[in-house]
């Protein structure tokens, strides 16, 4: 790519602009431009400028995406737009931070990388809610989830991410490693990793040692036996026995157990009963808790690394669309990060702020990393994906998608949104239930996620699409549509509920001369207005 | 602007053109068509365009079937059971007797492989053993045979769907996976009805209104997709764009289209009658169908069972195959029956047989294979595999060889190479054509 002095100079001015900006005092976005110092220096150091930053429709819509999880309402947009604060954007990252949208977007996430493609479970999706709502620090959410409560009469819900895995302790390893610290271990487990000299056999079982003893009971409490060991073969066919080993190789040792052969004889008896007998008596938990030395051992200052950087680099993805480290769980030695340092200094400030996940999305939505578009109107190709030069398109999550059809469906006259914040908490909740079914019938996005033909099909021919959002009743769009007489006013008004924007001339002239085609079903006419800009790339993606 | 929407790698666009010259008439369009030319001038694409015209029908048979009332009968042996066996029209070849139609068709279409070794007898896994053709491993999502051979075997902007999955009774309904391949290669299911979920458009709704509404969706998507070069993004709009040609397919699901003879020809069972949809699907250019017959499971009463399904199988794979046939499609066409284990040669206090993977038996039909041939044999009583012991994978091989895929590619997941066919499967240069 070539590049003029008229195109770097701006590049410098932003620099320059942003140093600034920190002596001005505005300090609450040092995270901010932390970020923008380490990802212009790489575009720099690769001669590259990025796109243009995101106009306020398009900024808007994004924000709302990522810390609400849906789309904005039109009063939400028109609000900001009449704004003439010099700071808003600033204002807005507040004020949806603050909003109860946010816990529910946080806990929708959650689920989705922890739970969700497995299973749906509403005790995990209450519990991880609550602890969106107070802002939990990551690391207490981490322990509670891998060190539930062992009580009954109710199943704690943190327990879902164990109990759904420990069926199969590969499983329950290999996931806790690369969803928690970024680390596939699976190649390692029949060898030494062929390509990363990190992973070695040894981790693999050491890993899973720690986890070898959990076991559920059939009420759904999660518990660990007293004993339980493991070897593996090499491919020299030597038989070694694995150790309690965290992915660093940091070991741990079994203290001399003080139970006699009758003692655990008993014991193990009780658990295959309470495996089998919701009635049975409950097992005790034995003093050593190798599930408890691991996650003391995990969150470690001296052993933390991958602990923190997964998260970050995973939250990170999530908003920018690509991992400093990517693929998310190829975190080791042969797969750099595109900026290391960035990663180090967003984890050593997620460290020193308590684990604090609101502090880090904060941060990066601040970015101008973050806010730039994501056209690319040039001939040529697109930079590279790690220069973050423009923005990735990113497919909506089945949560996401789920509410903000409700949303974009709704008579925007009679949902003011955040604009009416009594009211709001409710309307959300409702709408997160009625939003359950459809979240439910999509596939979490992947990379190099596509759009399947059943869902084309869906929204082509379902009756559900029909009823559920393209309804002419007084409170939906359609509704108020119908009721607006002038073609271009109406047609303004289902682009801007819908996409949080004006129609282009050309598009304008299209549509007014369908809805003019038909005004002998004029209802029928304005159904299928909405149902194009719904099924619509722009509406499916967040970009 | 390039190919406006698509995903601009060069690989789709040479697919795509591949798939014009292939479709834009048969005959003398092709050589008019000096794309196709284009084509033709690449070795590799040459081959694409021959792998291009082969299908698969995977008859599956859900549950596990027997192999001693099938394809490798053991009469007079303590663990034969009551059941005589037949000569076939291929000289020294016998089978179980309750296989007569398929037993004078063998020297035409058909070859068995008595020898799988796959040890794993567990329905979930096994299913998943021998519908991906490795064991697994966490972290792996593994896209199954319809996939993978959708992916090998269709086009990207397919009008007609590429991977069609039918099942009879509900112990035999599994959908199948794309696992890392992509929701763009999950099967096109159907689920109570034989035809798929939502490819008839709704009542209230107009065609001419259906139409122009995805015209006016199109607009909409080209405005947003021409600055926006990813591959996601194109995805959309090749899943919309393929909803005219699938909703087309509908009529492929309708066997009252077909004569009289040929209805009566497979019989008015479900299966027969999926066996149709599963014929009319491939004619039409569907690269993959599995038509799924269940339950095989037969822990008890297995001669009972085995009397009944087998005379099903028996009659619906032979008129499948002799249909095939008589239109001149077998050649290219591959027809699998397999199911996730066989049964063992231990007959149970309840005269059923159990799960057994140690040695059992499949068949394969058709496109690449050669015709009255068998591999591997058992000992006398089938406990165990004397001679040609094949897994998963090699059959998967296979499989792969008969279609014309090589059978080593990789797929690249991440940084990480996978071959198609599991590590150190090697296909049976044996039984293929």
């Amino acid at each position: 790519m070539n590049l003029t002095l008229a195109r770097i100079v701006p590049l410098f001015f932003s620099m320059w602009l942003s140093i600034q900006c920190v002596f001005a005092g505005e300090s609450d976005r040092a995270l901010a431009e932390q970020i923008d110092q380490h990802v212009d220096a790489q575009l720099v150091a690769a001669k590259v400028s990025p796109v243009a930053t995101l106009g306020d429709a398009a900024f808007v819509r994004r924000l709302f995406l990522d810390l609400t999880g849906r789309v904005p309402t039109r009063q939400e947009w028109q609000d900001f737009q009449q704004r003439e604060d010099a700071n808003k954007r600033l204002l807005l990252v507040d004020r949806l931070l603050d909003s109860p949208d946010f816990a529910f977007q946080l806990r929708n996430e959650l689920d989705m990388m922890l739970l969700a493609r497995k299973t749906h479970n509403d005790a995990w999706r209450e519990y991880l809610l609550a602890a969106c709502r107070e802002n939990r620090s990551w690391d207490q959410l981490f322990q509670e989830i891998l060190l539930p409560e062992y009580k009954l009469p109710d199943q704690p819900g943190p327990a879902a991410f164990i109990r759904e895995r420990v069926q199969d302790l590969d499983e329950l390893t290999n996931e806790t490693s690369s969803l928690l610290f970024g680390v596939n271990i699976a190649c390692a487990k029949c060898h030494d990793h062929p390509l990363v000299y990190d992973w070695e056999q040894q981790h693999y079982f050491g890993m899973a040692m720690f986890f070898k003893r959990t076991y559920r009971t059939r009420n759904g409490l999660v518990a660990e036996r007293p004993e339980g060991q493991m070897k593996f073969t090499n491919i020299i066919e030597e038989e070694k026995q694995a150790e309690f080993m965290f992915l660093t190789g940091a070991k741990v040792d079994e203290p001399e157990g003080n139970l006699s052969k009758e003692e655990l004889k008993r014991i193990e008896e009780l658990v295959r009963k309470a495996e089998k007998d919701g009635k049975a008596e409950l097992p005790p938990l034995p003093e050593f808790s190798p599930r408890k030395e691991f996650v003391a051992l995990a969150v470690d200052s001296a052993e933390a690394n991958y602990f923190t950087r997964n998260i970050v680099n995973r939250m990170w993805a999530r908003l920018m669309g690509r991992g400093l480290v990517h693929p998310l769980d190829q975190m080791h030695s042969e797969n750099a990060a595109s900026h290391p340092e960035l990663l180090d200094a967003l984890a050593a400030d997620f460290a020193q702020h308590g684990f604090d996940l609101k502090r880090l999305i904060r941060g990066i939505v601040l970015s101008e990393a973050y806010q730039r578009s994501s056209q690319w109107s040039s001939e040529e190709l697109p930079p590279a994906p790690e220069l973050y030069a423009v923005a990735v398109p990113r497919p909506l999550s089945p949560w996401q998608l789920s509410l903000s059809l409700l949303v974009a469906s709704r008579n925007p006259e009679t949902l003011p949104g955040l604009d009416k914040p009594d009211d709001w908490e409710q309307q959300r909740q409702q709408f997160e239930s009625q939003a359950n079914g459809m979240a439910r019938r999509l596939e979490i996005p992947d990379d190099g996620f596509q759009v399947s033909a059943e869902e084309a099909l869906f929204f082509n021919n379902s009756a559900q699409v029909e009823n559920d959002y393209l309804r002419d009743s007084g409170n939906r769009l359609v509704g108020y549509l119908k009721t607006i007489e002038d073609p271009e006013s109406l047609i303004h008004a289902a682009f801007v509920t819908v996409l949080t924007r004006p129609p282009s001339d050309q598009e304008l002239q299209a549509m007014l001369q369908y809805i003019r085609a038909r005004e002998d079903r004029r209802v029928e006419s304005l159904q299928q207005v909405v149902w194009a800009l719904l099924a619509s790339p722009e509406f499916r993606f967040n970009h | 602007m390039t190919d406006s929407h698509f995903c601009g790698s060069p690989e789709h666009r040479i697919s795509r053109r591949g798939w014009l010259g292939t479709t834009a008439a048969a005959g003398t369009a092709l050589a008019a068509d000096m794309t196709f030319l284009d084509v033709l001038q690449s070795p590799a694409l040459a081959s694409e365009l021959q792998t291009r015209q082969k299908r698969v029908i995977l008859l599956w048979l859900a549950g596990g079937a027997s192999q001693f009332e099938t394809w490798d009968p053991k009469p007079g042996r303590p663990t034969g059971g009551p059941f005589a066996k037949i000569q076939t029209s291929v000289p020294g070849i016998e089978i179980s007797e309750l296989m007569p139609k398929m037993s004078t068709r063998l020297h035409q279409h058909t070859s068995l492989i008595r020898s799988l070794n796959t040890r794993i007898a567990d329905h979930g896994t096994a299913y998943n053993l021998m519908l991906t053709g490795r064991v697994g491993e966490p972290g792996v999502d593994f896209p199954d045979m319809g996939a993978v051979l959708a992916h090998e075997l269709g086009q990207i902007d397919s009008e007609v769907p590429d991977y069609v999955s039918m099942y009879t009774s509900t112990e035999g309904r599994r959908k199948g996976k794309a696992g890392f391949l992509g929701a763009r290669y999950n099967p096109m299911f159907l689920t109570d009805q034989m035809t798929p979920e939502n490819i008839g458009k709704l009542d209230s709704i107009s065609s001419v209104d259906h139409r122009d509404r995805a015209a006016l969706r199109q607009l909409l998507a080209k405005r947003f997709s021409s600055d926006r070069p990813s591959p996601s993004v194109a995805s959309h709009n090749t899943a919309y764009e393929r909803v005219r040609g699938l909703m087309a397919s509908e009529k492929l699901f309708d066997i009252d289209q077909e004569p009289r003879s040929v209805r009566n020809a497979y019989g008015p069972t479900q299966f027969g009658e999926q066996c149709l949809i599963a014929r009319r699907l491939v004619e039409a250019g569907v690269p993959f169908v599995k038509v799924a017959r269940a339950w095989w499971d037969s822990h008890g009463q297995n001669f009972e069972t085995h009397l009944e399904l087998c005379a099903d199988l028996d009659h619906c794979m032979s008129a499948l195959l002799d249909d095939l046939q008589q239109r001149g499609m077998l050649e290219d066409t591959l027809v699998i029956t397999l199911g996730e284990f066989g049964r063992t040669p231990n007959i149970n206090g309840s005269l059923g047989r159990d799960h057994f993977a140690r040695a059992w038996s499949c068949s394969l039909s058709g496109c690449g294979i050669k015709p009255g041939t068998v591999y591997g044999k058992t000992d006398e009583d089938g406990n165990t595999v004397v001679d040609g012991e094949i897994g998963a994978g090699d059959l998967f091989a296979t499989i792969f060889k008969a279609l014309g895929i090589d059978y080593h590619k990789e797929y690249m997941l991440g940084s990480r190479p996978i071959p198609i066919a599991d590590f150190g499967a090697k296909p049976v240069e044996e039984i293929l054509a």
